[in-house]
């Protein structure tokens, strides 16, 4: 992989006729970069400010101030919202890794008319877009007394993330040989001890990728745990936040501390983007050449 | 023999689909019957109307516009995000330094939530001292009222869903340019081809598989837009740039009609089905082997 991408590299660079990059790549670069970082730096910018302070937005604090921080890190809600988060996206992550990649594996391997059936059911359902299920989910959730449940939730989300993760997992088991599937068969290894320690191995790099799609998207989701989630004390980060900017908007306009909790609750989330950006963005761009 | 070790394979997928089953097709059931009611969602009284619900779409005026911002939503974006992430992706294929730095920003809003994202963007787009008018103020502009109309809020919100999932598709284009057997280009090159011409007759074509995911994705997930609508407008003003996923909420919880609600939740699954289908059926016939 690390040579064939090396070699087409030098190619481009002999064959490459403007091989030389102008001064306007930079411009198109900073531009883009100031583009794109604009809402971090006005968040920022926010949070390190008192709430009389009336400066245009654009430009620095007239005084600087750490207190929206001290006190969104004393705010029980936010510490509260954060272990509720972690929960939610560690049960979420493991019921779609291990659930699906088995499904996707049973898929893969079986063939055959049931499996070529159930992977075209699973696309249609990738296309129910989950607002659909609102009523329906909701009012079942009330009768069956799962409301403010977060394994409730969990179970929800991963349901509905679950066919995008067999439909992403198949097409790279499918080109994991046979072979090895049969040599475990020989040794007298069963299909689950197979898929466990031969299979789910050879998927570490796609899973972490997948993981980390799986986990970044848990931890943003937001229709569902509104409504499915009412208590304060069960309300996820996101959940929270977004009520940090409400009372913002109604009473008390307290815009700096709401942009100090915006900043520690997506604090992680960069922080692990930026750590684990090879598997990414290399992630991503391996499973689409699929 | 065979037989029974393809079933085996098969069971795998029992708790995956038991799942799916469970959070998703029994609520799209319930939510079908429950399109048949008259129902304020808590009470026990459901009064059978059969299709009125259905009917009443038609004539509901903010269903009729809901849709609009709901096609405005999935194919603007998908535009807006097609020709953006396909020029940034020509753009980061370039040698130069800082390419990675500029494809890890570009892609960086991805991992942010969008009621996060909305709330922030909202500072931005704000009338009273927002960071776009601080900037017009500069060169000596009046403050503009950017969300004043609906059709401008929803035009704000089309920009800013595609300027945040915009990496996804540069990321889909990169993948696929680098796909191409850089021998194509060459040989062009060696005939005479302007660049031009290399782009609209060699690389255009062969990215068709990717352009067949970047348009599928981002039309479903410009069809089901909330997140950022929460937040930024809060559907406003009065009702106008509300998207179908965000009415369905709103139908449920404020206006206590449960039954319409789901309706209106069929309409939408409805409604991406007979788009995304046929397109995903045009776009494939479009693909060409090499």
């Amino acid at each position: 992989m690390k040579t064939e991408k090396s070699g087409k590299v030098q190619m481009a660079r002999v064959y490459a006729p403007n091989k030389k990059v102008g001064w306007g790549v930079y411009v198109i670069s900073g531009f883009l970069i100031l583009l794109y970082l604009m809402p971090i730096y006005v968040m920022l910018n926010q949070s390190f400010r008192y709430i009389t302070d009336l400066t245009p937005r654009l430009y620095l604090p007239e005084k600087w101030t750490l207190d929206n921080y001290i006190q969104a890190f004393h705010d029980p809600n936010l510490l509260n919202g954060f272990k509720n988060s972690i929960v939610y996206v560690v049960e979420v992550c493991a019921l779609e890794v291990f659930l699906g990649g088995l499904a996707a594996y049973g898929l893969a391997r079986s063939g055959g008319k049931v499996s070529s059936a159930l992977r075209t059911f699973n696309i249609c359902v990738m296309m129910i877009p989950s607002l659909s299920l609102l009523v329906g989910t909701y009012s079942l959730m009330v009768k069956f007394h799962m409301i403010n449940k977060i394994w409730a939730l969990s179970l929800q989300t991963a349901a509905i993330g679950m066919a995008g993760t067999m439909f992403f997992y198949t097409s790279f088991i499918v080109s994991i040989p046979k072979d090895l599937d049969q040599a475990a068969a020989i040794d007298g290894a069963g299909i689950l001890r197979t898929f466990f320690q031969i299979i789910l191995p050879q998927l570490k790099p796609v899973t972490v990728t997948r993981l980390i799609m799986i986990a970044v998207g848990t931890w943003n989701n937001y229709a569902m745990p509104t409504y499915l989630l009412t208590n304060t004390n069960k309300a996820t980060v996101i959940l929270t936040v977004r009520k940090a900017f409400y009372t913002a908007y109604g009473s008390v306009q307290n815009v700096p501390l709401a942009c100090a909790e915006c900043a520690v609750a997506l604090a992680p989330v960069i922080l692990l983007y930026l750590l684990l950006q090879q598997y990414i963005i290399e992630g991503q761009l391996d499973s689409v050449s699929k | 023999m065979e037989k029974r070790r393809k079933w085996k394979y098969l069971s795998l997928c029992i708790p995956a689909f038991l799942l799916i089953v469970i959070f998703m097709i029994v609520p799209l059931g319930n939510a079908v019957k429950v399109s048949f009611y008259k129902w304020n969602g808590y009470s026990q009284k459901m009064k059978w109307i059969g299709l009125e619900n259905y009917g009443s779409i038609f004539t509901d005026k903010v269903f009729g516009r809901s849709m609009m911002n709901t096609f405005i939503y999935g194919f603007g974006s998908t535009l807006f995000q097609n020709i953006a992430g396909l020029s940034a992706a020509l753009f980061v294929n370039k040698q130069f330094k800082g390419r990675n730095l500029v494809r890890l920003i570009l892609y960086m809003p991805i991992m942010i939530s969008g009621v996060i994202m909305g709330a922030i963007q909202y500072y931005i787009f704000n009338y009273d001292n927002g960071v776009l008018n601080n900037l017009l103020n500069l060169f000596g502009i009046g403050n503009i009222y950017w969300m004043e109309s609906g059709i401008g809020s929803v035009f704000i919100i089309t920009l800013i869903n595609s300027w945040q999932a915009m990496g996804f598709c540069m990321l889909i284009y990169l993948a696929g340019l680098q796909n191409i057997p850089k021998m194509y280009e060459e040989a062009a090159l060696l005939d005479g081809t302007s660049r031009r011409q290399i782009f609209f007759k060699i690389d255009l074509p062969l990215l068709m598989p990717a352009i067949t995911t970047a348009v599928i994705t981002n039309l479903i997930g410009g069809f089901k837009l909330y997140d950022i609508i929460v937040t930024l407008t809060n559907g406003g003003p009065n009702r106008k740039s509300l998207s179908l996923s965000y009415y369905i909420s709103l139908l449920y919880f404020n206006d206590e009609k449960a039954g319409y609600s789901a309706a209106v939740g069929i309409a939408l699954f409805v409604i991406i089905f007979i788009v995304a289908v046929p397109i995903n059926q045009y776009l494939r016939s479009r693909e060409v082997e090499y």
